[in-house]
């Protein structure tokens, strides 16, 4: 009989799940966003998914031989953090930067901190990030059919309406991963799987769609709701991002107060940040308060919880609503509250707001368009409006076309309000004053946060002064200065993109003038 | 009641090898070895020396103290020795040897039947305490102890264990088939102990003719009502089984007794029928032997002291192509691996499972670092944080472990190893912790009472 029986504590058995079987499981729940991107984009958003994924796995087998560990890019987890990285990004994304992200997620942020299951922030979540610092400008450029377009997010942020189906659907412009649906199978895949924490994803999403709501200043719309939460990753952030098994808590109760960290802080970040990637931002910070959490926040065995001890004790336990603790109830009152008043008094103002919004453009319309005193709306602009403008000006919209009338009624000149998204820091809006044969009035900015001392200089009479009396159908702008003809602006010296920006803004708002206007 | 516990895992049970294999009588051959501790408490002592004639029946250990419990002889012949022996555990220990004659000659008075209806509680005690019956379930605590709560009046459960949650063991099932009425009476005889309780026998689903023998023989019984349980491991448990049917969640430090339960397994009830009814002493009790590696799996009424051995040849042996891997007694989850099976039945003892294949080695192989996936506390029946239990026992933190984290509320069911994607040994490590801590508490109570 055989003598060298196995010997081993049990149990004896293991479920069949591993790790490389959960890894893989996740990977799957992210490829139907994956070829919705593909089908999507095309062919580059297949080249950034593929240099990221294998540059991950590349990364952490190149590790685990110079370091002689044992073959932890088997486990699959690098092929999820390759996929999830591909999926943040912009699929006209240079593919340096898939590549260097995935080095960076792998290395820096898993790797250097002891690999699997060690990693103090998601990977994925910090290489997108270390991208977006990095190579800020080549991470945000989207384009349609080869233009440059705003995505979604942004055109939200901006104030503007968007198309929450195609967004749904991820046919408009954005993420590789931006198609909800797709993003919702997935995640919903996993959560009945029961991989992700149920937790985790709904209490951020239902924290983000109550403070979007409280604070969003547009109170429970739902095509508002629906646009935000549609937008910017939240989907994405909510069901595979902040789920991340090692940067999210182990207990229920933590988990859940993780969640609503992560919704709180994206929203108010969307509603009083800049920036349209704010919610990758909100899952990091939160990541980081994890420990903390995981210190004050343990479960107790459920013989030790407060309904048994009652039950032991014979003393009937108090009804969950006593069990709260006051100050909780009083934070959340006080915060429904000022919510509410907010978006009351908002609503209430949002006439007033818009007046005023309405009296500040008259005002920069008959700044340029001296001797009018009337202003209606031009019929041709209403096609474009709000829209990029053309192919060779950058990301500029026109907002509104007006021609001024003098009180005799005669045609005093036009007034064009243009707005560059490819500002040095933000939007620049402004409007070009004409007169009806062309020539430019002047030039009055509405928009205008650039850097103090360079491109903020635009607005001195130095640099917008030089437009007044241009009568070219397009204006040149010279970096350098010297300026001779009439076509060409001197730009201003360190500030060559507000420069350009403002340069391409007043060509779109000339070749509108002269296409539809004074050519028609 | 409750639905269920919370958590719990569904391994495959395989319970389909031995599931209908009826109980079958086993008489060995071969010599009998009874270890002087089969249950918690003191070891019994041995009453017979090298040479003594023994016969079925006749008690060849004597309880020391009241935690204790006589060691009762199953065959007929002569004491061989009393030495040392390698016994389940791995451990050698003190164990009674018996040349077994192959006669089975019984006692006197062995199987007497007799008016238990007459019996006043201290008899049914003391016959109980005589019979050296212990929990049969696996833990072998003295039953006349669990049967003897300081306050007998406030006992509200008693709850028969009919669960049988472990893989592959399928003897409570075919004795609850076989022997429906007596495990009644063995209630019964409890319930005489304690006049405010009324008895429950808990069942899992997949054992649907179990429940309808149970149910039919205790219909018209007003006190004593079969439980439906849902099929999940570890239902058997006691906290478990109590959880669903009293609804409560107690701490460790209680006994069951502390919240108005005494539980009983099936088959130490029907010991203590057979005790009490029967003047038999607990010498014999049932028993599967299962697995992948062997022949014909079945149930058996076996005497204590039979070798694995010959259990496993009275199956008809290993399968021709299948290499013994590991052993066990008892299921794969709680049971123990023998390193041979040269090893003898004991009264706790319900079960062999032969595998042919070492799924804790697979494991072992397949060990990642730890995903905090939260998996192993989503089916942690304690409601603990393994994933954090295991951090503290990996860097000693003991305090952290104990206050913080209540380690030691852990029962090692094995549910968070057996789901661990990451194969790490969790239930492992806090068997190992607490053996510690318990050393570490010893020592300084010793400390301070040496000074």
């Amino acid at each position: 009989m055989n003598m060298t029986l196995n010997l081993s504590s049990g149990p004896h058995v293991r479920d069949r799940w591993t790790t490389r079987y959960i890894m893989h499981v996740v990977f799957l729940s992210l490829v139907p966003a994956a070829a919705v991107g593909v089908c999507v984009y095309g062919l580059k958003a297949l080249w950034v998914i593929l240099a990221s994924v294998l540059t991950a796995v590349a990364t952490e087998f190149v590790f685990d031989k110079l370091c002689h560990k044992p073959d932890t890019w088997k486990d699959g987890s690098a092929l999820v953090t390759g996929l999830m990285l591909a999926l943040t990004l912009s699929p006209d994304t240079p593919l340096y930067c898939p590549i260097l992200g995935s080095v960076f997620a792998i290395l820096v942020v898993k790797c250097a901190f002891g690999g699997l299951g060690k990693n103090f922030v998601n990977p994925a979540l910090a290489a997108r990030c270390f991208l977006l610092i990095s190579f800020s400008g080549a991470m945000t450029r989207f384009t349609v059919d080869g233009v440059s377009a705003a995505t979604p997010t942004a055109e939200l942020l901006a104030g503007r309406a968007v198309n929450v189906t195609e967004m749904f659907l991820g046919t408009s412009n954005g993420i590789i991963g931006s198609s909800i649906l797709a993003l919702l199978i997935g995640g919903l895949f996993l959560w009945s799987m029961d991989i992700i924490h149920g937790q985790i994803c709904f209490s951020v999403l239902i924290a983000f769609t109550l403070i979007m709501g409280i604070f969003g200043g547009q109170g429970f719309d739902p095509a508002f709701l629906a646009a935000h939460l549609c937008g910017g990753g939240v989907v994405l952030g909510a069901f595979f991002m902040a789920t991340d098994y090692v940067t999210s808590p182990v207990s229920r109760l933590g988990q859940t107060v993780y969640g609503v960290l992560i919704g709180v802080l994206g929203a108010l970040f969307r509603i009083y940040g800049s920036s349209a990637d704010s919610f990758s931002y909100s899952i990091i910070i939160a990541n980081l308060f994890v420990p903390l959490i995981d210190t004050y926040i343990i479960s107790k065995p459920y013989a030790f919880r407060r309904s048994a001890l009652a039950k032991l004790s014979g003393e009937p336990a108090k009804p969950f609503l006593q069990r709260i603790p006051k100050p909780v109830v009083a934070l959340t009152l006080i915060a429904l509250i000022a919510g509410v008043a907010l978006s009351g008094v908002f609503s209430m103002t949002k006439d007033t707001i818009d007046e005023q919004k309405e009296k500040a453009a008259w005002a920069a319309y008959q700044e340029v368009v001296p001797g009018a005193v009337t202003f209606e709306a031009v019929p041709e602009a209403q096609e474009i409006k709000g829209q990029i403008y053309g192919n060779d000006f950058g990301r500029v919209t026109i907002n509104e076309v007006v021609r001024g009338l003098d009180d005799s009624g005669n045609t005093a000149g036009y007034a064009i309000a243009v707005t560059s998204a490819e500002g040095y820091d933000g939007n620049i809006g402004l409007s070009v004053g004409l007169t009806s044969d062309g020539t430019i009035n002047s030039i009055s900015f509405t928009e205008l946060h650039e850097t103090p001392g360079k491109g903020s200089l635009a607005a001195e009479p130095l640099f917008k002064d030089q437009f007044n009396g241009r009568s070219a159908a397009f204006l040149k702008l010279l970096k350098d200065g010297g300026s001779s003809k009439d076509n060409e602006i001197d730009g201003i010296s360190g500030a060559t993109i507000s420069s350009k920006a403002i340069v391409n803004a007043v060509n779109a708002a000339l070749d509108f003038f002269h296409s539809m206007i004074k050519g028609a | 009641m409750r639905d269920t516990f919370r958590g719990g895992v569904h391994p495959n049970d395989q319970k389909r090898l031995a599931r209908e294999v009826p109980l079958r009588s086993f008489d060995p051959k071969g010599e009998m070895v009874f270890p002087v501790a089969q249950h918690i408490g003191k070891p019994a002592k041995a009453i017979v020396k090298k040479g003594d004639a023994v016969q079925v029946g006749q008690i060849i250990a004597q309880a020391d103290g009241f935690v204790s419990a006589n060691i009762i002889c199953s065959c007929s012949g002569t004491v061989k020795a009393v030495e040392k022996r390698r016994i389940i555990s791995g451990a050698m220990a003190e164990c009674i040897v018996v040349d077994n004659d192959g006669l089975f000659t019984p006692i006197e008075g062995l199987g007497q039947e007799e008016d238990a209806s007459s019996l006043s509680n201290d008899e049914i005690l003391n016959r109980i305490q005589a019979a050296g019956i212990v929990g049969l379930g696996g833990a072998g605590f003295p039953t006349h102890v669990k049967l003897k709560p300081r306050d007998p009046e406030a006992i509200r459960y008693v709850i028969a264990n009919g669960a049988e949650c472990e893989p592959y063991l399928t003897c409570n099932d075919q004795l609850m088939r076989e022997e429906p009425k007596a495990i009644v009476d063995g209630i019964k005889l409890v319930l005489r102990l304690f006049p405010n309780a009324r008895g429950y026998i808990g069942i899992e689903d997949n054992k649907p003719e179990a429940i309808t023998a149970m149910k039919s023989a205790c219909a018209g019984e007003d006190k004593i009502d079969v439980v439906v349980l849902r099929t999940k491991y570890p239902q058997g448990g006691e906290h478990n089984l109590i959880t669903v049917i009293a609804g409560v969640d107690y701490p460790v430090a209680k006994l069951p007794a502390d919240v108005g339960c005494i539980v009983d397994n099936v088959g130490t009830l029907y010991a203590i029928e057979r005790a009490v009814a029967h003047n038999e002493p607990l010498f014999r009790h049932v028993l599967t032997v299962s697995g992948d590696a062997v022949k014909k799996p079945g149930n058996f009424i076996v005497r204590d002291g039979t070798s694995f051995e010959e259990l496993v040849e009275a199956c008809g042996g290993l399968k021709d192509n299948v290499d013994l891997k590991k052993a066990l007694s008892g299921g794969p989850m709680m049971g123990f691996a023998v390193g041979s099976l040269k090893v003898n039945v004991q009264k706790t003892t319900n079960g062999i499972t032969l595998l042919g294949s070492d799924p804790a080695e697979k494991a072992q192989a397949q060990m990642t670092a730890c995903l905090h996936c939260g998996r192993c506390t989503t089916v942690c029946p304690a409601g603990l944080l393994p994933q954090l239990l295991a951090e503290a026992a990996e860097a000693k933190d003991y305090e952290r472990y104990e206050k913080k984290l209540y380690g030691l509320e852990c029962v090692a069911c094995g549910s968070c190893t057996y789901i661990c994607p990451a194969k790490r040994p969790l239930t492992q490590t806090f068997k190992q912790a607490k053996a510690e801590i318990t050393a570490i508490k010893r020592a300084a109570v010793a400390q301070a009472g040496g000074k």
